[in-house]
């Protein structure tokens, strides 16, 4: 068990399903739960599909060398999307994620259409269920898939890294489940930005490892340099925050002298 | 009657929509694409060409410089941008 790679693949699949049940709960509610629930399995299955074919083909096909460095610059731009988007939220630039106001905006849709609780499959309600589930989880299926299949050394490791991801995944997928399942309502009380600052963290720090290793580069203290990485991103990242929630208070306080000059003026 | 479009722009448009839906599923953020690219380009610059291999023990130091100022880069945009 690569605890690493299932760590990291079970925060982003969490932070993933947790937005993905949001949309689960609301055709669930509002349509009835075999559809909304035939969507959700059969988008599960289609990813696990997914992970099965592309995985397999990674770990066959592609020398060890090669997948480092092209999953590493991969990972490089997922995980700085990822921690642009925490910082962001973190420092107040951008609203947190809201899952109240998403399950409410779907479900004024839903109702805004017609649709009523009927007992009989409702393709619209599965339609909709299989997409959020497929779309949310493709990005998990991505990152099992390169993450489990790099973080080996041997090309023998390789089904086994994704293995771990992949157990990691689906280990945030039932509790996702579970806890929907106890609770009821949009699961707002799940820290989905921290996760994500978290899932940033780890993907760039990875990503700038085995990048670099693809181009030669030794690091110093070989693997335990992965911890220096994330540490110094980590830092930098902090760092980032305090100057954008500074930035912020400036341009919130220039916009209230604009507002008050216009007031004097009229 | 409805106008037919040039081959090339009738062909082009699901193409550029699955690159953009690609770009955006991967990235989404033009400075963090060009950014990266940019890096990757440098690294193999230092790699593969015999008389900048003298710098190849920085290629490690420049990715991560390169790493944090594209996280730099990005998000001071987004601040103006705001």
């Amino acid at each position: 068990m690569q605890w690493a790679v299932a760590s990291a693949a079970f925060l982003a699949s969490a932070v993933e399903f947790v937005e993905a049940f949001t949309i689960v709960l609301v055709v669930g509610v509002t349509m009835n739960w075999r559809s909304s629930l035939a969507g959700a399995f059969a988008a599960a299955a289609t990813l696990a599909l997914i992970i099965a074919t592309l995985g397999v083909a990674l770990v066959e096909f592609v020398p060890l060398d090669a997948l480092r460095l092209a999953v590493g610059i991969i990972l490089v731009l997922f995980g700085l999307k990822w921690l642009k988007k925490s910082i962001l939220r973190y420092s107040g630039v951008k609203a947190l994620h809201d899952e109240e106001a998403i399950y409410e905006e779907h479900l004024a849709e839903i109702r805004a259409r017609g649709e009523k609780p009927e007992a009989r499959f409702m393709p619209f309600g599965v339609a909709l269920s299989y997409k959020a589930v497929l779309l949310e989880g493709l990005e998990v299926a991505f990152i099992v898939i390169t993450f489990g299949s790099s973080v080996a050394k041997t090309a023998a490791e390789k089904s086994i890294g994704i293995e771990s991801a992949a157990i990691g995944a689906a280990i945030a997928g039932v509790l996702v489940i579970l806890l929907g399942a106890a609770v009821r309502a949009p699961l707002t009380k799940v820290p989905e930005n921290t996760l994500k600052f978290v899932v940033g963290i780890m993907l760039t720090t990875f990503g700038t490892f085995w990048a670099g290793e693809g181009f030669g580069v030794n690091w110093p203290y070989s693997d335990v340099f992965i911890l220096v990485l994330a540490v110094l991103y980590l830092l930098a990242s902090f760092v980032l925050v305090l100057w954008l929630k500074q930035v912020k208070q400036r341009q919130e306080l220039q916009a209230d002298v604009q507002k008050a000059a216009v007031h004097a003026q009229k | 009657m409805c106008k037919k479009l040039p081959f090339t722009r009738r062909n082009r448009r699901p193409w550029l929509k699955v690159i953009k839906a690609i770009y955006n599923f991967i990235v989404g953020d033009m400075v963090i694409l060009v950014g990266v690219i940019i890096t990757m380009a440098i690294l193999a610059l230092l790699n593969y060409v015999p008389g900048l291999t003298t710098l190849k023990v920085a290629s490690g130091v420049i990715l991560v410089i390169a790493v944090l100022v594209i996280l730099l880069t990005t998000l001071s945009r987004e601040t103006r941008a705001k």
